[in-house]
């Protein structure tokens, strides 16, 4: 899933502020699993938005609606009167979503309310963990299903690099070694011989640093 | 219950909690201040949103009552309930209206001295805090 986080009431009540009427307009997907903005955190905000600024000696009228996907438009659909009944939509989507609404409503300002964070799982309840880059040229089936692009910290698709101690990054040592996890794998699947092999430098084109990606599936395109 | 002299207003405190931890009707306001009462099947529903509302709807305080740790008769219910409040008096600081107006307290069943004790504690709390300024 795509992983974010509510940003600060302050940071959030700044961008704001131009307005007196504004639709909170939540994300019944990925933000809502990760508790940044399903219906839950809208309706926690805008209380929190509204007593805020009538303790400032402000009036602000907010609308609250969630959708199940801002980033497809047959469910963006569905918000359509709210969102001209609006000043601006304050949106807990994550990036996509905003600026969804953004092309979609011309005429109404987007406004961010989440920072989008990540790709990754639910480790446990309450624990995300990035898992992947979206480097557009998967590797995990080379690396036993560990993601050295995202998970070392280093990048290193021809690891250790020598520097890990008890299994922990030396960058961080709250990080687990991606390489120490890779080797433990490797022996669990009886695939050692896969790290005497040498990876070249990999082609980024296919990642962000090729500039904005897009994937068209003629099928589907009518 | 006697009241601090010094508190000019009447003070309204809602009160959520577990009617396991706690389900005396006697929880009722007095002359001197105002409760108002939410009982819940257990204290893990206790949820952000509502908190917040209870300041919305004019609440001075908010006080939430739930089983001792390892007495929830749902497991893990009253643990809950503590992360979320700890969450909520961090918001509830942000939005300027201080922290200290939202506690957390764990009660023995039936327990009504300390309720008691609990009530007069938070009507003290409020004669420094005053009146919620977002009511």
């Amino acid at each position: 899933m795509i992983v974010g986080e509510q940003k600060p009431l302050a940071e959030i009540k700044n961008i704001v502020a131009p307005y007196s009427k504004i639709l909170i307009l939540g994300c019944g997907t990925c933000v809502k699993t990760c508790f940044a903005g399903g219906e839950d955190e809208v309706a926690t905000l805008a209380s929190a938005l509204r007593l805020s600024m009538k303790k400032d000696g402000r009036e602000i009228k907010i609308d609250e609606l969630t959708v199940e996907r801002q980033c497809e438009d047959e469910f963006l659909r569905q918000a359509a009167s709210n969102i001209s009944g609006s000043e601006a939509v304050l949106s807990l989507a994550c990036g996509a979503g905003v600026q969804m609404v953004a092309d979609r409503f011309k005429k109404t300002p987007a406004l961010p309310g989440v920072n989008t964070t990540f790709i990754g799982i639910l480790e446990k309840q309450g624990l995300f963990t990035e898992k992947c880059l979206g480097c557009g040229d998967c590797v995990l089936d080379r690396f036993a299903g560990i993601c050295p692009v995202t998970c070392c910290s280093k990048k290193l698709l021809n690891g250790p690099c020598g520097g890990s101690q008890n299994g922990k990054c030396e960058v961080n040592s709250d990080i687990e070694c991606a390489w120490q996890n890779i080797i433990d794998r490797y022996k669990a699947l009886g695939q050692m011989d896969r790290l005497t092999a040498y990876y070249p430098a990999r082609d980024w084109r296919n990642s962000s640093a090729g500039g904005l990606r897009k994937l068209v599936r003629e099928d589907h395109v009518i | 219950m006697s009241i601090p002299e010094q508190i000019k207003f009447k003070p309204k405190i809602t009160v959520f909690h577990c009617f396991n931890a706690f389900s005396d009707p006697s929880l009722v306001s007095n002359g001197n201040f105002e409760v108002k009462s939410v009982k819940m099947a257990c204290s893990s529903l206790t949820r952000e949103v509502f908190l917040l509302r209870a300041f919305e709807s004019g609440a001075d305080a908010v006080v939430v009552l739930v089983c001792p740790v390892g007495q929830c008769d749902y497991l893990q219910g009253n643990i809950r309930a503590a992360r979320r409040v700890a969450r909520m008096k961090k918001l509830v600081d942000e939005i300027g209206i201080d922290g200290k107006r939202l506690n957390i307290y764990n009660v023995t069943r039936g327990d009504k001295s300390a309720v008691a004790e609990i009530i007069q504690k938070t009507v003290s709390d409020l004669a420094v805090l005053g009146p919620n300024p977002a009511a």
